[in-house]
């Protein structure tokens, strides 16, 4: 029936570096004059346009918010249906002894914007750039172009200003009650759903940490309100590591422990307020602690990563955000966001665990079959933070994307052991996952989406794979040649609901619970009342029953 | 030693006169800044980002929020001079200059060794004793379109180019003046502001009806109508699937259709409503039908409109159920039972404008519109940003003189008498508080100083020739900006609001004296409370 059109909104500087290579990987993943269509059905977080020239465009369906300061090179309306005028032809209409200009030097771009504007180069897989030394912001690596009205810049905090600071979860609050904002964000929401013939729901990825999480808890109050029946589902991230964790002095270690607490009391409202607003929200951080410092970085096999880039970080989570939403993106499916939202957050679970395998260990030329029956532990890792995903008594949903069902198993005649096992049966990628996956989970309903395609991770998808990750995303026993890139792996990434989300919550409580709030002057001024506090640790609390396991599970 | 470094030695603490210094060097600071923008004569600023992007602006508010004040003090003086544009709309670059310009000459008197105290008291006998002369001068007005003309035209020439301002001037004029109700405040949310990307600025106009930026999302739906009877709703005419009853992973494709349909069943229900309506009151006649809904309506619900030429226009903002109705009459429905025709509205006219990927929907020919649509046009954004600003302040400026019922003279009429009364007030007051009264009048006279400055007169001459007219002549007196001669403001219809300047007397005095009292200035980091 249609597309199931989906509106993305953004939160926040490290939200919005996820964003960025999502929406590139998406982008780089398009196959042009393609004689069948695609597998994902890219309408449905992509929409058509066209400029004033008649030219048609496609580009994200979203609407990202930042501060001031943070776009470097990127105009706010972007460049894709006009360029901004140079400022030496307007017309002011003005006297011009009596026009002043003022003229910012101009952000110096980077290689690979500068490849980007260039239409000579169109294979940005054989240049070579450094984006792990030049990447400041999200959009020194955007590859996707964006309407005009899908950036919003915040004026009244600059971006890294030490001091004003948009730090504190009421304050962003205050920022969406402010008239224009509101005013001027909801309309825009409205332009793009209006043009939706079937929209099912918004993604919502927000910064938890920070002011973001105020600012983006009302936004998602208000489009409950105004779009009753829509499904928003919310991803909280978390980034790996703050600028102010580089300490060197006491005095500094000191202002890095005050930011922490800040940071988990923003955590707390932010949860609380998803809780109460959202269809269901996946926490996201790369490391595993999360909440007062982000603890260890995860690991994951044939992955080299620096936890303190954004850049790498960031990318490990929109791959797993492009692979869970897979579910409800394929053109074959009528699978709505809504159905997942309602399978995972039954006994009001609102919150869920993810968890990825990037990539996904798949050796070249050997079968599938044998794969699972090699595999040693869990399939996937969590990427929620405190959350070990148990094996027990889970509502979940897995999708695998890049294996070729051509690899399944090997022809009965040269079958050899592989005759033997009983997944030998089945005649699917799917069909045997599913089966591994009920003889490893007890007590567990979990369902399986499959996609042959792998992640794109081409430029600018940073390279952080170890050189045993071959071109295709398949494992190899010899180093890859030095000047080849990886263009697309397989990768695994699933939902789970069940009692590890509950200790997760629990120990979020535990960690609010310390602080006492009327120390932190900066909240009780931006308009938080000590009672309403006390009111969202209780929630919390409340939230944190919901997982509790009784008999009629 | 100050109390704070024997708890925190890092706190820096500024003391006594030097705190005194730093705050009144940033009020001059900011000053300067803005002081070349006040009034129609005073430069406009073209700010341009790294990346290219482009504002033009003569508003101060404006300037204030694109400038990143980081001075503690600066950035007070703005808050004050933001919270003046919140609650009147203009005079955002006057306060900056008055709290200057106080701060000012309450520093010549604090060198010669009077206590700031003294002056503060001074100031605030000042300040009461000017109300009493604003009061006295204001000029109780009519509410009538030439009355609001002038002062409408007056605030608008300092926001953009006189020609523009003139066409904006009409503009809101005359949307103010339609959509006021005798006897009911006047609510500027029933004036539209629309965008349009397209012509020039000064093809700007009024549209007395409503303008929806969105378009009906059916091909065979009728891009114009006449005498159309107008359906305003609140009503879902989409499938939407409910979270409550899926549990996918247990249902069969077939369950899943059954339910599919009968929901589809229950919205088909709801626009046949429509469609029944539709029929009994227009077949056989020349009128038609438009739907405006602020919910959702689907494909299939479109085609059924379609079919029988109603046009259908869908996620309307919640807001315009408002307008809608003042417009065109009617009410808006949140439920489709005994619909009956007292519930639609009436509209002459009712078509559709394509600009690239934008569509407009334009209501209009309505009988009484009591809400109207200020259309805004413009080739770039920078230049609609600049009408919308100014628009904005238009619409309050005529607004406050509808609430006050007066004007004052404009053109600095109003700062040249206040200084002739205060100064000869000043007379009858004894102590050495007359001296704060003497600094208050003083820094009124800022006002047609930097006006005569910024029209490329001799602020001084200017000064004198005005003081000297104004010992003389009976009514208040202004300075004519392109001859730098004195002139009567009231012959020449330049007013401004009441509520503005006494605004700005209350706010400018109150802060000026809450920085000259203070005697000292810490900063300190939060380390000595451990998290």
């Amino acid at each position: 029936m249609g597309t199931r059109e989906i509106l993305s909104l953004q939160f926040g500087h490290y939200s919005n570096f996820i964003g960025t290579h999502w929406w590139n990987t998406q982008e780089t993943s398009f196959e042009y004059n393609a004689t069948s269509p695609a597998e994902i059905n890219h309408d449905i977080l992509f929409r058509e346009g066209s400029t004033r020239s008649g030219q048609v465009t496609f580009t994200p369906r979203l609407l990202l918010v930042d501060l001031k300061g943070s776009l470097r090179t990127l105009p706010e309306r972007g460049t894709l249906y006009e360029s901004p005028p140079k400022s030496s032809e307007i017309d002011t209409n003005w006297k011009p002894s009596a026009t002043e200009t003022k003229i910012n030097e101009p952000e110096q771009k980077n290689v690979f914007q500068e490849d980007l504007e260039n239409s000579q180069i169109t294979d940005f897989s054989k240049r070579c750039y450094n984006l792990e030394s030049d990447v400041e912001v999200w959009s020194d690596f955007l590859y996707t172009r964006f309407h005009p009205r899908t950036v919003n810049i915040i004026k009244e905090y600059e971006h890294e200003n030490k001091d004003s600071q948009f730090d504190v979860f009421p304050l962003g609050t205050a920022m969406w009650r402010s008239e224009q904002f509101e005013e001027d964000f909801s309309d825009k929401i409205r332009n793009y759903i209006e043009e939706c013939d079937n929209f099912q729901g918004f993604h919502i990825t927000l910064d938890a940490s920070n002011a973001f999480a105020g600012l983006a808890s009302s936004c998602i109050e208000y489009v409950r309100d105004e779009y009753e029946r829509k499904s928003v589902l919310a991803f909280p991230v978390i980034p790996s590591s703050y600028s102010d964790y580089a300490y060197v002095t006491d005095e500094e270690k000191h202002q890095s422990l005050i930011k922490d607490s800040i940071r988990v009391l923003n955590l707390a409202l932010c949860f609380n307020s998803l809780n109460e607003h959202s269809s269901l929200f996946l926490p996201l951080c790369t490391s595993y602690n999360g909440w007062r410092q982000p603890g260890p970085m995860r690991n994951f096999y044939h992955l080299v990563y620096n936890y303190q880039l954004p850049y790498h970080t960031s990318a490990i989570l929109a791959s797993a955000l492009d692979t869970i939403t897979l579910k409800y993106r394929l053109r074959s499916t009528d699978f709505h966001l809504s159905d997942l939202c309602a399978d995972l957050n039954i006994f009001g679970r609102k919150a869920a665990a993810t968890s990825l395998c990037l990539p996904f260990s798949f050796n070249k030329g050997s079968d599938f079959i044998d794969c699972l029956d090699n595999w040693d532990g869990p399939l996937s890792q969590s990427i929620s933070p405190n959350c070990i995903i148990g094996t027990d008594k889970l509502m979940q949903t897995f999708t695998l994307r890049g294996i070729p069902e051509d690899r399944l198993k090997r022809p009965l005649q040269n079958a050899g052991k592989q005759k033997d096992m009983p997944a030998y049966r089945c005649n699917s990628v799917n069909e045997m996952l599913s089966l591994y996956l009920s003889c490893n989970y007890f007590i567990s309903a979990t369902n399986v989406t499959t996609v042959t395609k792998g992640l794109s991770v081409k430029t600018p998808y940073p390279s952080i794979f170890d050189p045993f990750v071959g071109t295709d995303g398949n494992i190899n026993n010899t180093p890859r040649p030095e000047h080849l890139k990886v263009e697309s792996v397989p990768t695994l990434a699933g939902i789970h609901s069940g009692a590890c989300v509950g200790d997760m919550i629990e120990s979020l409580h535990t960690e609010a619970n310390k602080i006492k709030v009327p120390r932190f002057h900066q909240f009780v001024n931006a308009g938080l009342e000590s009672d309403e506090f006390s009111e969202c640790l209780h929630k919390l609390f409340d939230l944190r029953e919901c997982y509790v396991e009784s008999d009629y599970i | 030693m100050a109390a704070i470094s024997l708890l925190n030695p890092k706190a820096e603490v500024a003391r006594a006169a030097q705190a005194l210094a730093v705050n009144i060097s940033a009020a001059k600071g900011i000053q300067d800044v803005m002081k070349s923008n006040l009034g129609p004569k005073g430069t406009v600023k073209m700010l341009v980002s790294g990346a290219g992007d482009i504002k033009i602006t003569k508003d101060g508010n404006v300037l204030l929020h694109e400038m990143q004040i980081q001075h503690p003090t600066a950035s007070l003086i703005a808050r004050a001079s933001t919270a003046q544009d919140d609650m009147t709309g203009d005079g955002t670059t006057s306060t900056v200059l008055v709290i200057g310009e106080l701060l000012k000459q309450a520093d010549i008197y604090v060198a010669e060794g009077l206590h700031p105290r003294v002056i503060t008291e001074g100031f605030d006998k000042a300040r009461v004793k000017t109300l009493e002369i604003l009061d006295k001068i204001k000029i109780p007005i009519e509410i009538n379109r030439q009355n609001l003309l002038d002062v409408a035209r007056t605030s608008l020439r300092t926001k953009v180019h006189e020609r523009l301002a003139d066409v904006l001037t009409d503009v809101c004029v005359d949307a103010v003046l339609a959509i006021r109700q005798e006897g009911k405040p006047v609510d500027l949310h029933m004036v539209e502001l629309m965008e349009m990307q397209h012509k020039t600025a000064t093809d700007t106009q009024l549209i007395k009806g409503l303008v929806l930026d969105h378009g009906s999302r059916h091909p065979d739906m009728p891009k114009r109508l006449t005498n159309a009877y107008i359906l305003t709703c609140n009503i879902s005419m989409e499938y939407e699937k409910s979270e409550v009853n899926s549990g996918f992973f247990y249902k069969t494709a077939e369950e899943r259709e059954k339910l599919v349909a009968a929901e589809r069943q229950f919205i088909e229900d709801r626009v046949k409503k429509v469609v029944a309506l539709k029929k009994k009151l227009c077949d056989g006649t020349d009128k038609s039908f438009v739907v405006i809904n602020q919910k959702g309506i689907d494909p299939m619900s479109l085609d059924m409109l379609a079919k029988e030429g109603i046009m259908a226009l869908r996620r309307a903002k919640r807001r315009n159920m408002e307008r809608l109705a003042l417009a065109c009459g009617g009410v808006a429905m949140n439920h489709l039972d005994d619909l009956h025709e007292s519930h639609l509205g009436f509209a002459g006219l009712v078509y559709e404008h394509v600009l690239g990927e934008n569509k407009y929907t334009f209501v209009e020919e309505c009988k009484v519109p009591q809400s109207v649509t200020i259309l805004m046009k413009g080739p770039n954004k920078h230049t609609l940003t600049q009408i919308k600003d100014a628009v904005r302040d238009g619409l309050r400026a005529i607004n406050n003189a509808v609430e006050d019922k007066a004007l004052t003279p404009g053109a600095g009429a109003f700062e040249v008498t206040a200084y002739k009364e205060l100064m000869a007030f000043k007379d009858t007051v004894k102590g050495k508080s007359r001296l704060g009264i003497a600094a208050y009048a003083e820094a009124l006279l800022v006002i047609p100083k930097v006006l005569a400055t910024n029209s490329g007169f001799d602020a001084q001459d200017t000064i004198v020739k005005l003081q000297e007219e104004s010992r003389l002549s009976p009514e208040p007196v202004g300075l004519d900006l392109t001859s730098g001669e004195p002139i009567i403001p009231k012959d020449a219809g330049i007013f401004d609001n009441y509520v503005v300047k006494k605004q700005i007397i209350n706010s400018c005095s109150v802060i000026a004296s809450n920085l000259l009292l203070v005697d000292e200035i810490m900063r300190a980091g939060m380390s000595s409370l451990k998290g």
